[in-house]
């Protein structure tokens, strides 16, 4: 099943459309690497976590993870491929000093899933638009090792290779050229990891490497069928750093086009700092991979039955888990999409939803203060640590007014992040609402004191008046009188 | 096909990381174009419809359990280095271009 | 014979005549090791064989293998037997080199799985054997260590690569080397040598630990004096390996019960095309044809078959084998271990100059040609082009099986040649593989015994059985050695 070709332009530049192309390299969740037994880490002293064979000492030979198989499997049948019962691994030869082989397994003419698709959302609300992005092919391939050319440890004279990573089971992804602007790259990223870290396919870190982006960006003027010759940005590790990159590469080749140039086919790199392209080299010719059937593995043979019982075992995909919340929950399909957008933060949104009855409640509170304090700690939803249970026993606390709003939102950071009792921080902070009627009366004929002017308008019908009225009782409660009580006292007093 | 040249020779060598001096340059010219002809034999052969082999045995790969095992002792594992600093392989500069 | 010099110790006997004396405290390990080693010592000036001796750590694994024993504890019949290994297998803390400068001074950290099941079984390793570099010749002249010398007659190559182990097998040294065979290196040094040398069927045997040549051609197999002796080697390092991709899953038979020594109703087939080969000796002719007729009158039948693609196996099997070496000989970059060039100011510097001066010039010639046919432009009409035909010489094969138990043929063309003889002509070097590569191509099983002499040298006779099949091969090779003394002539003690 191959995804539909959509040729569909979009304003990025006055003069031309560009064509996009993506191919995402994912580290698999795997404790042990693609074809031997040596650990999966991150951040260990260089060549800690090597065996004879991800260092390519003579004789060795590899052995294929079967973990990795079903992981990649997984990713493929998520994204709608053909996961072909039977793929071959080829070696693509070149040197480099953190390939050590000289080659890397990779699978070339016959990958294990090709002809997929994604549906990405650009734009938001009532400008939301989605677009279907086709995936060429899924490939398992080994990754390589580190060179650090930092001089401070190499020196100026050489580089240090470190090959922990070298042999680190990796999805490569390849997307069609069908993304049409930064925005649709960057929303095709997102939607791909979150796709990923739903089916437990891989953490894609982007901090740690396991989910790296190589763009493909070419132009063409508008209107032109004819695809343009493209660059390639290598390595780019940030949602951000990806779209700035394809906005400058857009740039940098309208410059040469309007000029009268010609674009030269390259590999470049982006300089986050600088916010520019720069173009590493130029392929005069192809490279000469020399690829050919690995004859240390036979071909890699998934029985049939093998791809359904894990296609079986799928849990429910971003997309999928979008259209339910929709129909369940009652949210619109912007909300459903950002509670969607990690599967920790939709389960928890559907624990608070349903323990708490109203899941408009517990979708604005989510969506909204929620989202924040993660966003303010830099978290993930994965870092929540307060019980649904005990976020909907918060949120009853609001609705039967023996927490203010206010209070709940104060507390909740602290809670969110490190767990607890809301009953007992309420009580321990002293934030049970104010209910005492005599306390808020006196407050009420205090504040009406202080603002005759205002209280004049509210007694002559100005309502809207009233909202100031309560600010000012709240403001002399400290926040914690409860905003009914208070409405409801000011109104006796100033309507007659 | 024609007869493989010095140049295409040399680009080879390149590709596989090999200097020629000249005189072997030269050599490896003719012994390569012996070979070359010699093996041309094949094309004699009608394989249209023939599936190539690629492994003398026709079974599928083995799948290994994804168990982390004991790595090398890092002593170990760098004790062939011809260079080595910090737990790391140290190599020459990696000139852009070069490589 | 009787030794020239009399400081030479007497040859060692068969894996069998060794073990019957271990068993009955005859002789001890000890003593076993110390001889051979003796030997090995004595007559390495003449025959340039080994890489290396392990004499110290043999005497105390030997010294192990005597208390075993001494506990009844003795692990079977390979226990305390001194073995050697070519150098192209690897062995914890001992040096691998494959014969090329660009692995000097490299120290495994592992063992092979067949030195893993050796060792378990008991076995000595007291030396490494000389082979052409990373196994890639029919005369050890490609190694550079230098050539190693034929015990018939020290002018001349033992064969090779596996040549060493031969050799050392041929002269006493030791009852039981291993080598590796990637277009017959264990089948035609065994030939020129006048013992029997294995190529068990691809993936009967665990590649790990091998280093690689052509991965898909590459088999590791026992040299040994008698084929009873061979059953007992190849069941001890047969056998599935979780280390290797392509290790067969199938049980191990035993293959000692398979030497019946009746091979009466076995159908023997003589490939035509093997016959009539492009110069094939009439002195090496005679003598297969003489072991075809003893077997028949043994009992077998003769019939003549057709392997009509064996001209075109030479091409096909250049073709695969230096593409696979091309891209396996390329983790020599001077990095990681083995040789790095002087100073390299740079990375190119260092990847040039470490692989051009840590090669040898047949090495380089087999990473040119395969790094052409696996070229952009040129991996259809070459590479996959050797490919389909390798598919059209298996069928050969397996056609031919249909109507016969075993092949029979002559293991090489000629008898040993003199050194130097062919070192100039590679294609003419090639050419004398004609009857071992098609085995490798097919991955089948092919076994090199002693049938004769011609002209005072050593003749091979080579058997070809079905896939797996190694047992008939062996009950007929030692059919054969029943009926006759082929196997017990000794080369003259050098002097």
């Amino acid at each position: 099943m191959s995804a539909p070709r959509e040729d569909r332009r979009v304003d990025v530049h006055p003069r031309y459309d560009a064509v996009i192309g993506l191919e995402v390299h994912v580290h698999l969740k795997t404790e042990s690497k693609l074809f031997c037994d040596a650990p999966v880490v991150y951040g260990a002293p260089p060549n800690h976590a090597v065996t004879p064979v991800c260092l390519a000492l003579p004789g060795v030979l590899p052995v294929l993870n079967r973990r990795a198989v079903e992981l990649a499997v997984r990713a493929g049948l998520a994204t709608r491929c053909t996961v072909h019962p039977r793929s071959v691994f080829a070696r693509k030869n070149y040197f480099y000093p953190d390939l050590p082989k000289g080659y890397q397994i990779s699978q070339y003419e016959e990958p294990l899933c090709t002809g997929g698709w994604i549906e990405i959302q650009v734009g938001e609300g009532e400008r939301a638009q989605t677009h279907r992005i086709g995936i060429t092919r899924i490939h398992m391939e080994e990754d390589a090792g580190k060179s650090v050319h930092d001089e401070s440890l190499a020196g100026a004279e050489g580089s240090l290779v470190d090959l922990n990573r070298a042999g680190v089971s990796l999805l490569e992804i390849v997307s069609e050229p069908d993304l049409r602007s930064p925005a649709e790259a960057g929303a095709y990223l997102r939607t791909l990891r979150s796709i990923l870290r739903t089916i437990e396919v891989s953490d894609a870190d982007l901090e740690k490497g396991q989910f790296r982006c190589d763009a493909n960006v070419s132009l063409r003027p508008k209107g032109a069928a004819a695809f343009g010759t493209r660059g390639e940005i290598k390595n780019l590790n940030s949602f951000r750093f990806v779209e700035g990159a394809i906005a400058h590469e857009i740039e940098r080749q309208a410059r040469i086009l309007d000029e009268g140039g010609r674009v030269v086919q390259s590999t470049l790199l982006y300089d986050p700092v600088a916010g520019r392209t720069r173009v590493m080299r130029v392929k005069e010719n192809a490279d000469d991979y020399r690829y050919f059937p690995d004859p240390d593995l036979v071909p890699l043979v998934i029985p049939s039955d093998e791809i359904e019982r894990i296609r079986l075992a799928l849990p429910e995909l971003p997309d999928q888990k979008r259209i339910r919340l929709e129909a369940e929950y009652g949210v619109t399909a912007y909300e459903a999409r950002l509670l969607t957008s990690s599967r920790a933060l939709a389960d928890f949104f559907e624990a608070v939803a349903r323990g708490h009855g109203t899941p408009k409640t517990a979708a604005n509170w989510i969506l909204r203060d929620v989202l924040q304090i993660l966003k303010e700690a830099d978290a993930e939803p994965e870092a929540i640590r307060l019980e649904p249970g005990r976020f909907v026993t918060l949120l009853r606390l609001v609705d039967q007014g023996r927490v203010t709003a206010r209070s709940a939102r104060e507390i909740l950071p602290e809670l969110l992040l490190r767990g607890g009792d809301p009953e007992a921080v309420v009580r321990e902070r002293g934030l049970e609402a104010v209910s005492d009627s005599g306390l808020l009366e006196a407050a009420a004929d205090e504040v009406i004191a202080a603002h005759p002017d205002s209280a004049a308008r509210m007694r002559a019908g100005e309502e809207k008046i009233l909202n100031f009225l309560m600010g000012q009782v709240m403001k002399r409660t400290g926040g914690k009188a409860s905003p009914a009580t208070v409405r409801e006292i000011l109104a006796r007093k100033l309507r007659g | 096909m024609p007869r493989i040249t010095r140049d295409e020779v040399e680009r080879i060598a390149a590709l596989a990381r090999l200097s020629l001096a000249p005189d072997e340059a030269e050599r490896m010219t003719a012994q390569l174009g012996a070979l070359l002809d010699y093996v041309a034999l094949l094309g004699e052969l009608d394989t249209r419809d023939i599936e190539p082999t690629s492994h003398p045995v026709p079974i599928a790969t083995p799948l290994r359990e994804d168990r982390a095992g004991t790595p090398l002792a890092p002593e170990l594992a760098l004790a062939n280095a011809p260079e080595s600093e910090g737990g790391a392989f140290r190599v020459p500069p990696i000139i852009e271009g070069g490589e | 014979m009787t030794p020239a010099d009399r400081s030479t110790p007497e040859p060692l006997g068969s894996l069998a005549e060794l073990g019957a004396a271990l068993a009955a405290r005859r002789i001890g390990s000890r003593e076993l090791v110390d001889a051979a080693l003796a030997r090995a010592s004595a007559l390495e000036p003449v025959l340039h064989a080994f890489v290396g001796l392990r004499a110290e750590r043999a005497r105390a694994e030997a010294a192990e293998s005597d208390a075993r024993r001494a506990r009844g504890e003795a692990r079977g019949p390979l226990d305390g037997i001194p073995i050697v290994l070519k150098d192209n297998l690897v062995q914890a803390g001992e040096p691998t080199t494959c014969c090329s400068r660009i692995l000097e001074g490299f120290v495994s950290p592992y063992d092979a799985s067949v030195t893993r099941r050796l060792r378990d079984a008991g076995a000595v390793v007291i030396g490494r054997t000389n082979l052409d570099e990373f196994a890639m010749g029919s005369s050890t002249e490609n190694s550079a260590r230098g050539p190693s010398r034929n015990p018939w007659d020290p002018g001349r190559t033992p064969g090779g690569s596996s040549g060493g182990s031969a050799a050392v097998v041929a002269a006493g040294v030791v009852p039981l080397a291993l080598g590796s065979d990637t277009g017959g290196s264990i089948r035609q040094p065994a030939a020129c040598c006048g013992v029997v040398g294995l190529k068990p069927t691809y993936g009967r045997v665990s590649r790990y630990g091998l280093v690689a040549f052509a991965s898909s051609l590459d088999q590791i197999g026992p040299f040994t004096r008698t084929a009873a002796d061979c059953a007992v080697a190849l069941a001890a390092i047969a056998g599935h390996d979780p280390h290797d991709s392509t290790s067969l899953p199938e049980p191990v038979p035993r293959y000692a019960e398979a030497l019946t020594g009746d091979v009466s109703g076995l159908r023997l087939g003589l490939p035509r095309e093997y016959f009539v080969a492009e110069g094939v000796e009439p002195g090496v002719l005679a003598c297969v044809r003489e072991a075809a007729a003893e077997l028949e009158r043994a009992g077998a039948k003769l019939v003549e078959v057709s392997l009509p693609h064996t001209k075109y196996a030479i091409a096909t099997y250049y073709l695969i084998a230096t593409a696979e070496a091309s891209s396996n000989l390329a983790r020599y970059d001077g990095v990681r271990y083995g040789r790095r060039a002087a100073h390299p100011k740079d990375l190119h510097d260092l990847y040039h100059r470490t692989r051009s001066e840590g090669f040898g010039a047949e090495v380089k010639r087999r990473i040119l040609l395969g790094t052409y046919v696996l070229s952009a432009g040129y991996y259809d009409a070459y590479y996959r082009k050797a490919q389909q035909v390798r598919t059209l010489l298996r069928r050969d094969f397996e056609r031919a099986f249909e109507g016969c138990d075993a092949l029979l043929t002559p293991t090489a063309p000629e008898t040993a040649f003199r050194l130097g003889e062919k070192a100039s002509d590679p294609l003419r070097m090639y050419l004398s593989d004609v009857y071992t590569v098609s085995t490798n191509l097919a991955g089948i099983p092919g076994l090199s015994l002693p049938c004769g002499l011609a002209d005072g040298l050593p003749v091979g006779l080579q058997l070809l059985g079905r896939p797996l099949d190694e047992a008939t091969l062996l009950r007929i090779a030692d059919a054969f050695q029943r009926r006759t003394d082929h196997h017990l002539r000794r080369p003259p003690e050098p002097r």
